[in-house]
């Protein structure tokens, strides 16, 4: 055997099986078999409701809970047009608060449909139709349901096309 | 005590099984917890064949993670007829050299970038001590991936050949141009 033969042997012998990566890695592992998992589940047909999406439905109805506590006047007919109104603009920034807060929140976490924000604008659009009817008649509370149920429509689209990836250990 | 330590514990003293194997097999029933006890005990070996295959740090990150995500999927393929660790080495090997095949600059790097890689080391001499891992990562791409596989992993010509999809002659002539090189850098090209 030459010396580079007995040199190279007695290297690789000495070779170290194990190395640290530099950069953490099992964030990008979970995410990834979380992608796999929801993926076989679509084709399964199974419906994907994860820790996360309960969480977010359970948050949801707390706020329309704190919001019927705190602002009760928004969930009975007021009698002052011009405050009614009021709560009703309070109502808007809510929940455009609260829409914020959740775009921030899944701001890293890939979308599962791609036309998920032209949705997120047809229902805003939605919503300023029916504030504008409400504009001219504060005391319609057919109206200020709907737009109730508009904003309901807005945080569920926003919480079913985020799939949380990180929570469901 | 997490649940999933508790239950190895309990498997452990009733079946006489490993931790590492009540991990597996909890990892096989969808424990993730388990799961990360694997990727804890065995990213070290991973991400160092990754990095030896690859040359490159963020490659082989990527790489790594790219075995675990499809290490999850494959699990119930493992069947205890050999050590994880070994299984886990031949799973690492098929998917990085796969993953790295997949890159979109693959032909770039196989084909552009390995001769002028190769030739830019000056050579040490022969008789001090190398870092062989440091001159290994130099190596041109398809002459690295065998020389690894073949000198440091031990898999034959013939399995190598069908890794990288190339002919067996070919694997031996990478693996021949690899040892030239190295010879050349490590300062032995006299003998």
């Amino acid at each position: 055997m030459s010396k580079f033969e007995q040199k190279l042997e007695e290297s690789i012998a000495s070779l170290p099986s194990a190395k640290q990566p530099e950069r953490e890695l099992w964030r990008g592992i979970e995410l990834g078999i979380e992608a796999q998992q929801h993926e076989a589940d679509k084709a399964a047909g199974k419906p994907f409701v994860s820790d996360r999406q309960w969480f977010a439905l359970a948050a949801s109805v707390c706020v329309v809970t704190l919001l019927w506590f705190a602002i009760p006047s928004v969930f009975t007919p007021v009698s002052n047009e011009t405050t009614n109104y009021a709560v009703i603009e309070k109502m808007s920034q809510q929940q455009q608060t609260q829409v914020t807060r959740l775009l921030t929140s899944f701001e890293r976490t890939p979308a599962l449909t791609e036309d998920w924000q032209a949705q997120l604008n047809e229902l805003d659009e939605a919503a300023s139709a029916v504030k504008l009817a409400l504009k001219n008649d504060p005391n319609n509370t057919a109206l200020i349901r709907m737009l109730h149920h508009v904003y309901q429509q807005q945080i569920a689209l926003i919480e079913r096309v985020h799939a949380p990836k990180w929570q469901q250990i | 005590m997490e649940p999933t330590q508790q239950r190895a514990v309990h498997l452990t003293s009733v079946f006489g099984l490993s931790d590492e194997d009540c991990c597996i097999s909890a990892a096989k029933a969808g424990d993730k917890q388990a799961f990360k006890s694997l990727y804890d005990k065995h990213i070290g070996n991973v991400y160092g064949l990754c990095y030896r295959l690859t040359g490159d740090k963020g490659l082989a990150e990527d790489a790594a993670q790219e075995v675990f995500i499809q290490l999850w999927k494959k699990l119930d393929n493992y069947q205890g007829q050999s050590k994880f660790s070994t299984w886990l080495h031949s799973v690492t090997a098929n998917i990085t050299v796969s993953y790295m095949r997949k890159q979109r600059n693959w032909v770039q790097r196989m084909f552009s970038l390995e001769a002028s890689t190769a030739m830019s080391l000056p050579s040490e001499v022969c008789t001090t001590d190398v870092d062989l891992e440091a001159l290994v990562v130099r190596l041109p791409e398809r002459a690295r991936m065998v020389f690894v596989l073949h000198a440091i992993e031990g898999y034959r010509h013939e399995d190598i050949a069908t890794m990288l999809g190339m002919a067996v002659g070919s694997s031996k002539a990478q693996f021949h141009r690899a040892k030239q090189l190295l010879k050349t850098w490590m300062g032995c090209e006299d003998e």
